[in-house]
């Protein structure tokens, strides 16, 4: 007999009453610019697509220069890629360029890894599934709609169930791929990591989906700041001034390292700067044959203003605008990147607009125009990775956060004009990206607060709401030994979806005058272990080192009895530990390898200081490097689960542990996520055999959940981030420096659920974890939102880089001026708590569940998911489930 | 000899699948037969240093792999081959 979950629970949890009989839509938006509609339909009919021109330019290059200095071989081969882009401008466009040759163009990098794409019968991708290296692509879901290619037809190839290729480039790419064999960044670290002792158990991890993935050659940059002061200052020729002067004082003397490093950044730029007059060439070709003379126009300009950027720096707010495209996407086309953040450019911006409005060359309506199309170019950028990356990590998204507000470097508000129209043109085109994030000071004014508010009301998911003192005291904790003081952390922001980064304030000269402009000012800050399932490491310590699902052994016995709740968490350290230790290691070798092999030239000029230091990111030019860390996912079901045990188990002793491990093998009396088709525990269906395991499941359901403050499960959380936020420090990294906590989720709570059993808190086989790492458990927050801040505010947040919350709230309760009002007040009462991020959900789960069954329908719904905003359409469905099935708020 | 829309220099892909004409503004496929403003894209497989290895693949100079639809209207080396 089948009976739906018995437990209370409903299809949709709400708190507050239940909504009415019809779904309720958002507020109404303001629409685009007639200009950006029409992109925008074009982007909605366009299919992300790889194109083959960059990787086979570089790889060429690359062999035609072997026994090169490494870094001068890289710059020369980047440069063939870039030089030999084809280029593509689309009708009304006012920002140009993009990745590769399509509108949602972008190309596999086998410099960095070349299994993942082969075909599943060929030997290096069995090796690669072998070694653990794919696993999370096995139990990944991809969106089946919107711009993913799914499946092959016609001409067309499906790569990683997403992107298209045409069918007679695929013979060239894999003759690409192969010569990358032995030679890539994933191959050369996985032949060293191999060296680190115990490196068996760095395999078991990765098939076991403890951990997600290797950061050295899946996205070795990225969650970072961009910076784009030199570009902007100097303009391209400028900067090959800056090097070759650099060459000329350092040539022939001790630290002559520095020649190459500049070398390669001179050939680089020089294959910018013919990507760029490539574009103004099609430009004035696209003039030449256009009859309507108000596109003629538009492309005569666009080619003017490229030829002036290619070699200058720019004059006016839109040749800046368009310089700050130029360089975020040559960033992104020399590595696979998610997570670069153009950062604060509303700040960056400024001077340039402010004197365009003041000279009376531009007004707010065609501003709101450009900031609207540079919302449809960013939201064109995709990151060709396999499907464990790209569905299982990023759903689809590239996280270019953009960040408002803050303080300035005189510690005054930092909010401005300009910001309120970036804002505002994020209400008028809803898209994914970039997506915003509002550095929340208690000092920002009140209007650019309720601005903020009013385009989080109409269900785009951002700004996400982020406090600025929390994430300057955890920088001056972390960057402090480099040198940075609280001037310099008031240039922070936010890299990819939630990642504090550090920044600095650099002088541009505008007419004489000089305004200290944000920017970010170290690598990626992502990077390291990546991601460690908790609820997975939780099932292996009950286990005594056995993964139950595979029958693998992961580590060996942990050698206690588990006769207190004290050793159990002693256990659960003992693991935890050994799973940082061997991956830091063996993370280290990978990033090694990238930086020998693949090391960045286009990020490392930009950021400071290494043209001043003349070395790359990888040799430490930056100015802070402190940048690896631990990222952790299904924090509240290791808690909640913890909870339970400690409850259930050692102070009631309701049941035994060895119940427990029964209960858990057999999934509490219920069908698995996968028999079921979905991954939201509200949907699961119970089998014959549930009798048996009814009375330990509703415990293990009512047992204290974190998210209604409740001291019992919140005490047990503090436990947990205060060892963890502390524990990280103890290993170093590539750059040996200490690593940091970073608990944000993506969304590998989808893939990482999916091979984890049922836990102790409930939660059944392959459903999806709770999201981000400060969200309630879908369902269990039954006490409100103020009751779900006072659980998460009971440990320090500067102890991280990072926490998340996701909140639901259906649209009806923030309806109008009153309901504005209300909502800042709920936002502002936890950034006052200490709360470090807080993002929303505004729509009725209803609609969720319709569109789910008719997804045509809903092709420009937008959702967040954990620190970032996506096309429902384009979620695979672990996700899609677990955002249903968040508890809705009807009241606050 | 038969030519199709994504050999054409008007021809601007949007994604694998399709693409608008740069002429008539028109949504066409890559895969449309050509018109008579056709004007050939400069391509390996219209290069003479280009020779045939196998389907979709050959070699530049006789030493270098390459597809024939690699544009190479930003390669050096390109010369048109002769039509008859």
């Amino acid at each position: 007999m089948e009976t739906p979950l018995q437990t209370g629970y409903e299809a949709i949890s709400y708190y507050g009453h239940k909504p009415s009989s019809n779904i309720e839509n958002r507020e109404e938006k303001r629409l685009a610019s007639p200009r950006a509609s029409a992109a925008k339909e074009l982007y909605f009919e366009a299919k992300s697509s790889v194109s083959i021109e960059f990787p086979y330019w570089y790889t060429r290059r690359w062999e035609e220069l072997e026994g090169e200095i490494p870094i001068v071989r890289r710059g020369e081969s980047l440069k063939a890629g870039f030089e030999h882009l084809t280029p593509v401008i689309y009708p009304g466009e006012l920002l140009v360029m993009g990745k590769a040759g399509y509108l949602r163009g972008s190309y596999p990098m086998p410099w960095l890894s070349e299994a993942f794409f082969m075909a599943a019968e060929d030997k290096l991708y069995q090796e690669a599934l072998n070694s653990g290296k794919l696993t999370a692509d096995t139990f990944t879901t991809v969106g089946k709609g919107g711009g993913n290619v799914t499946g092959s037809s016609g001409n067309v190839i499906s790569l990683a169930g997403k992107f298209g290729l045409r069918v007679e480039e695929l013979p060239v790419l894999l003759e690409v791929a192969k010569k990358w064999y032995g030679k890539s960044v994933d191959d050369v670290g996985h032949r060293y990591e191999q060296l680190v002792p115990g490196y068996s158990e760095k395999e078991a991890l990765m098939r076991s989906v403890i951990c997600m993935f290797d950061s050295g050659y899946t996205l070795p940059q990225g969650r970072e700041v961009i910076n784009f002061y030199y570009p902007l200052q100097y303009g391209i020729d400028g900067i090959i001034r800056i090097c070759e002067e650099g060459i000329s004082d350092t040539a022939g003397y001790p630290d002559m390292d520095r020649i190459y490093f500049y070398t390669g950044v001179i050939s680089m730029l020089k294959g910018i700067r013919s990507w760029i007059s490539n574009y103004a060439e099609e430009a004035n070709f696209l003039a030449s044959i256009e009859k309507d003379e108000k596109q003629k126009n538009e492309y005569l300009d666009i080619a003017e203003r490229l030829e002036w950027i290619s070699t200058k720096p720019p004059r006016t707010f839109h040749d800046a605008l368009q310089v700050i495209w130029i360089f975020h996407v040559a960033v992104l086309n020399e590595d696979a990147i998610s997570g670069l953040s153009p950062g604060r450019i509303g700040q960056i911006l400024y001077p340039y607009w402010k004197r365009d409005m003041e000279k009376g060359i531009i007004d707010r309506e065609r501003t709101l125009e450009l900031l609207e199309c540079m919302r449809i170019k960013f939201t064109e950028i995709d990151c060709f990775a396999s499907m464990g990356v790209v569905g299982g990590v990023l759903s689809g998204n590239t996280f270019n956060n953009l960040c408002i507000g803050g303080l300035k470097k005189d510690g005054t508000q930092a909010a401005n004009e300009l910001e309120m129209l970036i804002l505002e043109s994020g209400i008028t085109c809803d898209t994914p990206q970039p997506t915003l994030s509002l550095l929340y000071d208690e000092k920002l004014p009140e209007e650019f607060l309720l601005k903020g508010v009013e385009c989080t009301k109409i269900g785009t998911g951002y700004p996400a709401w982020v406090n600025n003192q929390v994430a300057m005291e955890f920088l001056l904790n972390n960057y402090g030994h480099e040198g940075m003081q609280i001037e310099e952390a008031r240039a922070w922001a936010i890299g990819g979806c939630l990642e504090t980064s550090p920044g600095s304030w650099m002088p541009l000269n505008l007419d004489g005058k000089i305004h200290w402009i944000p920017g970010g000012s170290a690598p990626a800050t992502s990077v390291g272990v990546h991601f460690l399932s908790l609820p997975k490491l939780l099932e292996v310590v009950l286990f005594d080192g056995m993964d139950m699902r595979s029958g693998q052994r992961i580590f060996p016995s942990h050698g206690f009895d588990l006769k207190t709740y004290d050793e159990l968490w002693k256990a659960f350290q003992t693991y935890f530990h050994r799973a940082v230790h061997v991956l830091t290691l063996t993370n280290n070798i990978q990033h090694d390898a990238w930086r020998k092999i693949s090391p960045s030239l286009v990020n490392s000029m930009l950021k400071p200081d290494c043209l001043e230091r003349g070395k790359d990111i990888g040799q430490m030019g930056s100015r802070y490097n402190t940048t690896f860390n631990v990222e952790s996912c299904g924090t509240a079901n290791l808690v909640n689960s913890l909870a339970s045990l400690k409850k259930n188990v050692f102070d009631e002793k309701n049941f035994s542990l060895k119940d427990y491990q029964s209960a858990i093998l057999a999934n509490f009396g219920y069908k698995t996520a996968q028999e079921t088709g979905s991954y939201s525990l509200l949907d699961q269906v119970a089998t014959a055999d549930y009798q048996n395991w009814k009375k330990i499941h509703k415990f293990s359901l009512e047992a204290p959940k974190f998210g209604n403050d409740d001291s019992y499960v919140d005490s047990i959380m503090a436990q947990w981030e205060n060892w963890f936020c502390t524990m990280t420090h103890e290993f170093r990294s590539l750059y040996d420096q200490p690593l940091y906590a970073c608990q944000i989720s993506v969304s590998t709570h989808g893939p990482m659920g999916a091979v984890t059993l049922a836990s102790p808190d409930g939660r059944l086989a392959g459903t999806t974890f709770s999201d981000g790492s400060m969200s309630a458990s879908p369902g269990t927050d039954r006490n409100g939102p103020y009751a779900l801040f006072e659980s998460a505010s009971c440990w320090n947040h500067s102890l991280s880089q990072n926490s998340q919350m996701n909140i639901k709230i259906h649209p009806s309760v923030v309806k109008g001026r009153e309901g504005s009002r209300k909502f800042l007040e709920l936002i502002r009462s936890y950034m006052r708590k200490g709360g470090f991020h807080v993002q929303f959900n505004i729509v009725d789960s209803r609609m969720l569940k319709q569109a789910q069954e008719e997804p045509e329908k809903y092709r420009s719904l937008l959702v967040r998911v954990a620190g970032f905003t996506q096309y429902w359409v384009e979620l695979g469905k672990q996700i899609q489930d677990e955002v249903i099935s968040r508890t809705e708020y009807e009241e606050l | 000899m038969e030519y199709s829309c994504k050999d054409c220099r008007f021809y601007l892909p949007v994604d694998v699948f399709k693409g608008l004409c740069k002429m008539e503004k028109t949504s066409i496929t890559p895969d449309d037969l050509s018109c008579s403003k056709f004007e050939r894209q400069p391509k390996c497989k219209f290069c003479t240093h280009y020779s045939v290895e196998k389907d979709f693949l050959g070699k530049c100079m006789g030493t270098t792999i390459t597809s024939p639809d690699l544009n190479a209207s930003k390669c050096d080396d390109f010369t048109w081959v002769h039509l008859n």
